[in-house]
């Protein structure tokens, strides 16, 4: 037992603290080294840090020239089979080309629309500052997906800038030196991107998944589903400051959304294919306030006023006319019921004219009859007056009604 | 001609690991990360633990800690944490090799799982703990895998190489 001990001990002896045929440090005192390098590194010393720069930036270009040789069969080998590829691709390039010479119009307008819609809502960014990269090594970490670039704080380059392939989103610088920075691209594991999926308008949080693809988080499968089968884009949404809106980063496939448990994005740009980036800086647009611009300013100002007012009137007029019609509704309803009383009093007064003549006939007819009584049998003709009048003529009528004939002077 | 031959052999013999080891973390073409999503294999542990198992002194310790601040930089990961790995990693060659009177290829093998498995346990946990990375483990434990399994192939053919530059294939 004594002996394993002892055994044991001598070699892990040998093996720390032995210096080889050509060894210079023993490999213990190389390990507290490294151990000294790694506790160092998280202090934020500026000597360290100068240190630091100075490794990275010969390590970079170390790094750089090795690959050269292999980067120049690269591009052989992508030439050669780009060439077999070419008439092909033409034919794609040609139709496409027509759909977007046609889209190209209306894009624009909506283009200037959401700018001026951008500017009301003080969203509006311009570039404040733009450079072209080269990207120098694009070596895919397993813990880190990053592509390092040929500037750095010489031209300009700060921590949070945003990096670009044509229009498309490929990460963020998140480490300057002198003349080279290092750049997280958006498919590494650990960023984090605000996003918005159009034309859902849903927000959310996207991260690296794969060298093609990021991954959506905190959002469920279920309200992605579209019901036009639309392609879903995702573009930044601006949100906490760290890109600016609009940017856009790759689709959702919607077929894939019930499918697949994690909700891929897949990637307009293929990272591994950088060549040359662009750096962008974004600032809120600033309207210098000269001389020119104060007039300008008060001119608008007293636009708006006015144009304020005429609202102010126009909300009146349109209230007053509300109210207005409101009223005449109301008067209509009475008129058409006014007229109908109207129409139902006069069937009423004709009815009772017509009971008054009745009435007027029979008071008539029963004078007649009274006094035909008392003095019928002066006007009635006889065989001893045969002047008189027959009965139910109208001049026997007449002679009752005048109480006996008529006598002629 | 022959002391030629002899002189080119034994320069090979000698810096053709270092070569590959710098090349292979300075190279743009990583195998810890190809193309295929189910394949990947740490190429630099496997270099450095044969040859610090076969050979006094494997390939030069301080070649190998400088070796590590490359690849932390290339990489983008603090400065230390592969240099520390790959002095462990010879560290653990050594004492086998102490220990080891007659060599047998599976409990060299066996032994190198067990020491990439404790490198693993190391970097991930100051990497998510010092440095809040997130890392994904099944890609992790896909390169573990294949860095055990190939370990055997490629001390194969390294045997090869070294019999042929070290002439005793003559």
């Amino acid at each position: 037992m004594e002996t394993s001990r002892d055994d044991f001990v001598i070699a892990i002896r040998s093996a720390f603290l032995r210096k080889g045929n050509k060894q210079r440090f023993s490999l213990l005192s190389l390990i507290l080294f490294s151990i000294i390098f790694l506790v160092l590194g998280n202090y934020n010393f500026k000597v360290i840090n100068l240190n630091k720069t100075v490794i990275k930036e010969i390590i970079y270009f170390s790094s750089f020239i090795v690959t050269l040789p292999e980067n120049t069969i690269k591009k052989s080998f992508n030439k050669i089979s780009n060439h077999f590829i070419y008439y092909d691709d033409y034919q794609i390039v040609k139709s496409k080309l027509q759909e977007l010479k046609n889209k190209d119009l209306s894009k624009k307008i909506i283009m200037y629309e959401n700018i001026e819609l951008k500017k009301l809502i003080d969203d509006y960014f311009i570039e404040d500052s733009q450079a072209y990269a080269k990207v120098l090594i694009d070596k895919e970490s397993k813990f880190l997906r990053s592509i390092v670039i040929n500037k750095g704080s010489k031209n300009g380059v700060k921590v949070g800038m945003t990096i670009y392939d044509d229009i498309y989103l490929v990460g963020q610088v998140v480490e300057v030196n002198f003349i080279t920075s290092r750049v997280l691209l958006i498919s590494d594991i650990n960023s984090k991107v605000p996003i918005t999926i159009q034309p859902l308008n849903i927000q959310g949080i996207m991260s690296g998944f794969d060298k093609q693809k990021g991954q959506l988080q905190y959002i469920k499968n279920e309200r992605l589903i579209n019901k036009d089968n639309e392609e879903l884009t995702v573009v930044t949404s601006g949100s906490g400051g760290v890109f600016k809106s609009g940017i856009p980063i790759g689709k959702i496939n919607s077929l894939d959304i019930l499918e697949n448990n994690k909700i891929v994005v897949n990637f307009y740009k293929n990272f591994s294919q950088l060549k040359y980036v662009k750096i962008l800086s974004h600032t809120k647009e600033k309207i210098q306030l000269d001389q020119n611009n104060k007039d300008t300013f008060k001119e608008g100002k007293e636009k708006i006023s006015q144009i304020n007012n005429q609202v102010e009137d126009i909300r009146l007029l349109q209230q007053q006319k509300i109210i207005n019609n409101k009223v005449r509704i109301e008067i209509e309803k009475e008129n058409t019921k006014l007229k109908e009383d109207l129409v139902n009093i006069k069937k009423k007064l004709a009815e009772k004219n017509k009971k008054i003549r009745d009435n007027k006939i029979e008071s008539k007819n029963l004078e007649f009859l009274t006094l035909n009584l008392l003095h019928g049998h002066k006007c009635r003709k006889t065989m001893f007056r045969s002047k008189l009048y027959k009965i139910g003529t109208d001049e026997y009528r007449a002679c009752v009604l005048s109480k006996g004939p008529i006598k002629s002077n | 001609m022959i002391n030629t031959n002899k002189k080119i052999k034994s320069i090979l013999y000698n810096y053709t690991p270092l070569f590959l080891l710098y090349t292979s973390i300075l190279n743009d073409i990583d195998f810890n990360n190809l193309e295929f999503k189910y394949f990947s294999f740490n190429f630099v542990y496997i270099l450095i633990f044969y040859y610090s198992l076969k050979r006094d002194g494997g390939i030069g310790y301080v070649f190998i800690f400088i070796a590590g601040l490359f690849n932390d930089v290339v990489n983008g990961i603090p400065m230390g944490i592969s240099s520390l790995c790959y002095l462990l990693l010879c560290a653990s060659a050594a004492y086998l090799r102490n220990i080891t009177l007659r060599p047998s290829l599976i409990k060299d093998w066996i032994f190198f799982l067990l020491t990439i498995l404790v490198l693993n346990l190391i970097t991930f946990t100051y990497l998510i703990l010092f440095f809040s990375y997130e890392i994904n483990y099944f890609d992790q434990t896909i390169n573990t895998t294949f860095t055990f399994l190939l370990y055997l192939i490629f001390s194969y053919l390294f045997k090869i190489y070294d019999n042929f530059t070290s002439g005793k294939f003559n």
